[in-house]
């Protein structure tokens, strides 16, 4: 089983994968009215919500919202494209268009490698102009800075997209599907430390609520941006910590939104 | 005057029949509402106020402030919801069925609004309780007032959906306005902050006092909380903020029963 597995992953065509991975991405411009909504509901957090609400913050607490703020707002710019792939392949298992993907010459894997990795570039390419404003806004990063930041956002990216996938095959109901997939989103984006810091948290919610809130991708991704932003945490892990703690989610749901996938192809 | 007949009555009654019973279609959707709202109120309004601290009153004054703008967002949601229905009853030919029903225009539009506003004041019902429960017990009279005014608020939001709709004739663009509208209106209004705070940015404030979001929230302030959150309202006078919510609704339900009369004909929806 594990010699098969290797096997088949050394024997990826990537050109496949890639295939996969353009035609997702064009199909994600299609999208342009969901887009639109995404975009404004982002900036309507960060240029209303944020702006205003740092009038009535306590200042000891977060001495600046907007800023602290901004990064949150980035990660889940980041979170909500690169889910949104777990939409497309649901409305593909209802209307049976999974039949025509098994038709094509590409290996189970590599369609369920290129969807993982469409959510991917989905995420990155939509968060980018929100990381370029973080560089006016706040500061630019020294070059390794950088790179944690693109690595983390490819784990989060990774582990947000897998999910959706896993969540989008595990059930044939469609509305079980979006159900799923709305709370999901919901939990991980109230119950992160996008709002609110995280040692407030720490102190609030003690019990395992702390740990859902401080160890989610969301949470870790935006406690690392935040880090290196120099936007004033006290997050007890290193960023070298955080990513690691980000391989793992990214391994793991890896596994999980793949494993579904190519069950629900074979089903 | 407009004169309604006996049989206008019995139309109307089987028109809000006809939107009061889709609720029940509605399980899983009621249940993944209650559940974030709760995720809202329980984990998100707690944490929120402790940033906030005492720079509003006293610990509880936000958290008060809050849960009362939380359901004014989520009954604004739900209620325009019913302009997705519409534009989703346009594109499965619903609307073109009811049109060719012996029925006035002005009956159906009517009675879809007034069908739209009790079934989603109805599926906020478990929000508006859980809002009761956290916030305490409180007089019978000071329930009722604030589920009417939330029943009024529905009324006029479901003439703005059912308007914009008929006014957008696309189902794409219909989401994408609704979309819009949902992440513009309840940010920019008293739901997370007060009116004076809006009055930082002058342009951010005009949108927050003309905001029907923001009249609900604070009227249902004033009515839990005069003392504690009354100094916080959009208006001195409760009352001004009652007949904002009574004119919103009037003109919207004029507005969108003139889209159904004149608008629908001879056009269909594409």
């Amino acid at each position: 089983m594990e010699i098969s597995l290797a096997r088949s992953l050394f024997s990826l065509n990537l050109k496949s994968i890639y295939m996969i991975v353009n035609r997702d991405l064009n199909r994600f411009w299609k999208y342009r009215w969901w887009l639109a909504g995404l975009i404004t509901m982002n900036l309507a957090d960060l240029f209303i919500f944020a702006v205003l609400f740092n009038r009535i913050v306590n200042r000891e607490l977060i001495p600046d919202y907007f800023l602290f703020m901004a990064p949150g707002i980035t990660a889940i710019a980041a979170f909500a494209s690169a889910f949104s792939i777990g939409r497309e392949v649901g409305v593909e298992i209802r209307r049976g268009f999974t039949q025509y993907l098994l038709s094509l010459p590409i290996s189970r894997l590599e369609l369920a490698m290129g969807r993982i990795l469409s959510g991917v570039v989905r995420g990155i390419i939509y968060e980018t102009p929100f990381l370029i404003l973080l560089l006016i806004l706040i500061k630019i990063p020294s070059t390794i800075e950088l790179v944690y930041i693109l690595v983390a956002s490819i784990f989060m990216t990774l582990t947000m997209s897998s999910l959706s996938i896993a969540i989008s095959t595990s059930t044939r109901n469609f509305d079980m599907q979006a159900t799923l997939r709305s709370f999901t989103y919901f939990i991980l984006f109230f119950i992160s430390n996008v709002f609110y810091p995280e040692k407030l948290i720490r102190v609030r919610f003690p019990g395992p609520l702390y740990y859902v809130a401080s160890f989610n991708p969301i949470s870790l991704t935006v406690s690392l941006y935040r880090e290196i932003f120099g936007i004033s945490q006290q997050y007890p892990y290193t960023p070298e910590y955080i990513l690691v703690f980000l391989f793992l989610w990214a391994i793991s749901t890896m596994a999980l939104g793949g494993y579904f996938y190519i069950r629900n192809l074979e089903s | 005057m407009i004169k309604f007949s006996r049989e206008d009555f019995r139309q109307l009654y089987l028109l809000i029949l006809y939107d009061v019973r889709k609720i029940f279609r509605y399980k899983i959707f009621i249940l993944m509402r209650v559940a974030w709202f709760t995720v809202q109120v329980g984990f998100f309004a707690y944490l929120i106020t402790a940033v906030v601290g005492q720079r509003f009153g006293v610990q509880t004054t936000y958290y008060h402030f809050y849960l009362l703008g939380a359901y004014t967002s989520i009954l604004f949601t739900i209620t325009m919801f019913r302009g997705y229905e519409i534009a989703q009853e346009f594109e499965e030919g619903v609307i073109e069925y009811m049109l060719s029903l012996p029925i006035k225009r002005r009956i159906l539009a009517i009675g879809r609004i007034l069908g739209g506003s009790i079934s989603s004041f109805i599926l906020s019902l478990p929000m508006f309780l859980i809002v009761i429960i956290l916030l305490g017990g409180f007089e019978p009279i000071a329930i009722l007032s604030a589920a009417l005014s939330a029943y009024l608020f529905s009324v006029g939001i479901v003439g703005l959906s059912i308007s914009v709709v008929f006014l957008l004739k696309s189902g794409d663009v219909t989401d994408i306005a609704f979309g819009i509208m949902d992440s513009l209106l309840v940010r920019l209004s008293t739901v997370f902050y007060p009116a004076v705070i809006l009055l930082s940015f002058l342009p951010y404030y005009y949108v927050g006092v003309s905001n029907p979001l923001s009249y609900l929230a604070d009227f249902l302030r004033w009515i839990f909380y005069p003392s504690e959150l009354g100094k916080y309202l959009i208006q001195d006078d409760p009352v001004k903020i009652l007949f904002f919510l009574l004119g919103f609704s009037i003109s919207l339900t004029s507005l969108a029963t003139i889209f159904i009369e004149r608008r629908v004909e001879g056009g269909g929806w594409k």
